[in-house]
C-alpha cells in the first residue's frame, strides 16, 4: 500500500497489559481506502484497545499496523496528522464552550489563524450545535457532547476516521443523523471510517464490511450480506395453537429443515433450502389439520453470526460487569427472604 | 525534524487553555498565592523583629523576605502546572492533546508558556503588597531583571519536576508528590535569617541545597550588590537540564501507557 492511500492494514496485532489481560490477541484486518468499517464486539472484546492502538495512543505489545500507509508504532507524528479520532469517552473541558474547543483543536492541529473560525463555525454548524455553540460543555447533554466530539475530530479534514462507540447513549434521532454524517464523510469525502460498535443494527446498516471481535480475536470479518449468507439460510418459527399438537408439529417441521433453540413454547427450525420452502410448510400444516397461532420467518442477523461463531449471542456476551449484573427477580436477597 | 509552524500552534492552544481555565476558575489559581502572601503577611507583621537582630545586616527586612517569597511563589506556580497536567489526563483533555499534536513535546511546552504568563500576574501581586509593605528596593533596572528571572528559573524548575510526576501518575493523587519536595527545599533553605547566622544541622543542608543558591543571588540582585550569580544561574540551568530529561521521559511514558 502507498503513503497516499487512506486504507487500514493490520497485522497480528497484540496487546498485553501489564498484570492485566491480553486485550488484543492477534488480529489481522483490512479496510480499504473510503470503506466504513464496522468493528463489532461485546463489552470487554478489545475494541477500544484496538482503536487507541490504531490512533497511537497505544503502543502495540506485538504485531504490526499501518494507517493512511504509515506505521503506527514507527511514524506515530505523520500517522497522526492524517487521522481523527471520536473516543468512547470523549473528552472535553466541561468549562469551555462548543466554540472554545473548536479554537483549541483547530490551534492543535495547527490550521492556519485565518482558517480557524471559519472551520470551527462551519462544523458546529454541520452537527447541529450552532445555538449551542456558546454555552458550556458542562453542560450540554450527552448526545451533544458526542456530535461535538465528532466536529472536533473532522477539524483537520482527516483521511482515516476512528470512531469508538459513536452512538451510544444516543436517541434513535441523533442515531440516524449521525450515520447520516457518516455516511456522506464516507461516500462524498472519501474518507475511511473506522468504527466500533456494540450494536448489530448499526454494524448491519452502516459498514460495508465488519469485523466480529470477541476476547481480544476477530471472529469472522466480511460483508454483513456474505457473513449472514455463511451461516446461512432463514428460519421458521411456529407456534401450535394446539399445545398438545406440538409433537406432530414438530415432526412436520424437522422435514424441512434443523431444529434452532426457539423461544417459549414455539418451535424453529433452520430451513434447508431457503424461503421458497415456506408455501410446503404452511401446505403441510394444513393438510394435517393442524392451526398455527404464530408462524414467523426469521432472516439470520449479526447476532447468528456472533452466535455460530462464538457460541453466545451478541447481548450479554461482554465481560462480568454486563454479564453479572444481577437482575431483580434473580436477586439473592430476594430469594432468601421471609418465607 | 525541526519544530514548525504547528508545533508553537499546538503548545499556544495549551497554554491558553491552561490560562482560560486559571481566569474562569479562581478556585485555581489563588491557592498558588495565598502562602506567598501568608508568608509576607508574617514577615511584615511580628517575625519583622527578626530583622532587629544584632547580626542581621541585610538593609531591609522586608526586601530580604522578598526575595524569598518571589522565589516560593514562582516555584508554587510550577508546581501547579503539575496539578493542571495530572488532572487534565486524569479527565481525558490529556489523551486530546495527544491525539491532536503530532510532536507531544509541544503539549509540555504549551504548559510552560502559560505558566510563564501566570507568573507575571503573581509578581504583580506580591511585589505590589511588598512595597505597600515598606520594602525597599536598591537593585538597578538590570539587577531587577537577573532577580525576576532567577524567580522564572524557579518556576521552570518545579514544573518540570512536577509535571514529570504528572505524566507518570497522571492523577492528582501525586499532588503531594509533587508538592512536597519543593516546599522542603524551600525551607531548607535560610528563609529567615542569612546564611552565614544558620547553626546546627540545618547550616549545612542549606549550604548543599540549591534553592540557597537561588536565594542568596535574588538577595544579592535586590540590594543592588550582586554576588553569587553564576552559582545561582548555573544551578538553575543545571537542574532544567536534568529534570527537562525527566519531565520528557515522563511524557514518554504517558505516552506508551494509553
Ligand atoms: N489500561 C488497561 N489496563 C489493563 N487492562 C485494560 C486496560 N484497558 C483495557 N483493559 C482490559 O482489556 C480488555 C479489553 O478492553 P477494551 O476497552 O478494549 O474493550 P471494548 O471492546 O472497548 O469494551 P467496551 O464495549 O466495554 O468499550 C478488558 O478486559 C479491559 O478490562
Ligand atoms: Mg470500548
Amino acid at each position: 500500500m502507498n503513503e497516499e492511500s487512506n486504507g487500514i492494514e493490520v497485522e497480528g496485532l497484540v496487546r498485553q497489559f501489564k498484570n492485566g489481560p491480553r486485550a488484543v490477541d492477534g488480529i489481522s484486518l483490512t479496510v480499504e481506502p473510503g470503506e466504513i468499517y464496522g468493528f463489532l464486539g461485546p463489552n470487554g472484546a478489545g475494541k477500544s484497545t484496538t482503536v487507541h492502538m490504531l490512533t497511537t495512543l497505544l503502543p502495540p505489545t506485538a504485531g504490526s499496523a499501518r494507517v493512511a500507509g504509515l506505521d503506527v508504532a514507527t511514524r506515530g507524528a505523520e500517522v497522526r496528522k492524517v487521522i481523527g479520532a471520536a473516543l468512547q469517552e470523549a473528552a472535553l473541558d466541561p468549562n469551555l464552550t462548543g466554540r472554545e474547543h473548536m479554537k483549541l483543536q483547530t490551534a492543535l492541529h495547527g490550521l492556519p489563524k485565518e482558517e480557524r473560525v471559519r472551520r470551527g463555525d462551519e462544523l458546529i454548524e454541520r452537527v447541529g450545535l450552532s445555538d449551542a455553540s456558546d454555552r458550556r460543555v458542562g453542560g450540554y447533554s450527552g448526545g451533544m457532547k458526542r456530535r461535538l466530539d465528532l466536529a472536533l475530530a473532522l477539524v483537520h479534514r482527516p483521511r482515516v476516521l476512528f470512531l469508538d462507540e459513536p452512538t451510544t447513549g444516543l436517541d434513535p434521532q441523533s442515531r440516524a443523523s449521525l450515520w447520516e454524517e457518516v455516511t456522506r464523510l464516507s461516500t462524498r469525502d472519501g474518507v475511511t471510517v473506522f468504527l466500533t460498535t456494540q450494536y448489530l443494527e448499526e454494524a448491519d446498516q452502516l459498514a460495508n464490511r465488519v469485523g466480529i471481535i470477541d476476547a481480544g480475536k476477530i471472529a469472522a470479518e466480511g460483508t454483513p450480506a456474505a457473513l449472514k449468507a455463511e451461516i446461512g439460510r432463514p428460519s421458521v418459527e411456529v407456534l401450535p395453537v394446539d399445545p398438545a399438537r406440538r409433537k406432530e408439529a414438530e415432526d412436520i417441521l424437522l422435514r424441512f429443515g434443523s431444529a434452532v433453540p426457539a423461544a417459549g413454547e414455539a418451535l424453529s427450525v433452520r430451513l434447508n433450502e431457503g424461503i421458497e420452502e415456506l408455501a410446503a410448510i404452511v401446505r403441510s400444516f394444513d393438510s394435517a389439520g393442524i392451526e398455527l397461532a404464530s408462524l414467523g420467518l426469521n432472516e439470520p442477523t449479526l447476532d447468528d453470526v456472533f452466535l455460530a461463531k462464538t457460541g453466545r449471542h451478541l447481548e450479554g456476551a461482554g465481560e462480568a460487569e454486563s454479564a453479572e449484573m444481577p437482575l431483580p427477580a434473580s436477586d439473592p436477597d430476594e430469594q432468601a427472604g421471609p418465607a | 525534524m525541526t519544530p514548525d509552524r504547528t508545533y508553537f500552534s499546538a503548545a499556544w492552544a495549551v497554554a491558553w487553555r491552561y490560562l482560560h481555565n486559571l481566569y474562569t476558575k479562581p478556585a485555581v489559581f489563588v491557592p498558588g498565592l495565598i502562602f506567598p502572601l501568608f508568608f509576607l503577611a508574617a514577615f511584615a507583621g511580628g517575625l519583622s523583629a527578626v530583622g532587629d537582630t544584632p547580626r542581621f545586616d541585610y538593609y531591609n527586612f522586608t526586601a530580604f523576605q522578598f526575595c524569598f517569597i518571589l522565589i516560593q511563589a514562582s516555584a508554587l506556580a510550577g508546581v501547579f502546572v503539575g496539578f493542571s497536567i495530572a488532572g487534565d489526563f486524569e479527565q481525558g483533555m490529556g489523551r486530546r492533546m495527544m491525539l491532536a499534536t503530532s510532536r507531544r513535546s509541544s503539549i509540555l511546552l504549551g504548559y510552560a508558556l502559560g505558566a510563564a504568563l501566570r507568573l507575571i500576574v503573581v509578581w504583580v501581586i506580591i511585589t505590589g503588597v511588598s512595597l505597600l509593605a515598606g520594602m525597599e528596593v536598591r537593585a538597578t533596572g538590570y539587577d531587577l531583571a537577573g532577580m525576576y528571572t532567577l524567580g522564572l528559573l524557579s518556576n521552570v524548575v518545579a514544573l518540570l519536576f512536577s509535571a514529570g510526576i504528572a505524566f507518570r501518575f497522571r492523577s492528582l493523587q501525586a499532588g503531594p508528590l509533587m508538592q512536597m519536595p519543593v516546599f522542603i527545599a524551600l525551607f531548607l533553605a535560610p528563609v529567615y535569617v542569612p546564611q552565614e547566622l544558620l547553626t546546627g544541622w540545618i547550616e549545612p543542608v542549606a549550604r548543599l541545597n540549591p534553592v540557597t543558591a537561588l536565594l542568596n543571588g535574588a538577595r544579592s540582585l535586590m540590594a543592588g550588590d550582586p554576588t553569587g550569580i553564576l552559582l545561582a544561574y548555573g544551578v538553575a540551568f543545571g537542574l532544567i537540564a536534568l529534570l527537562a530529561l525527566w519531565a520528557l521521559r515522563g511524557l514518554r511514558r504517558a505516552e506508551v501507557a494509553g
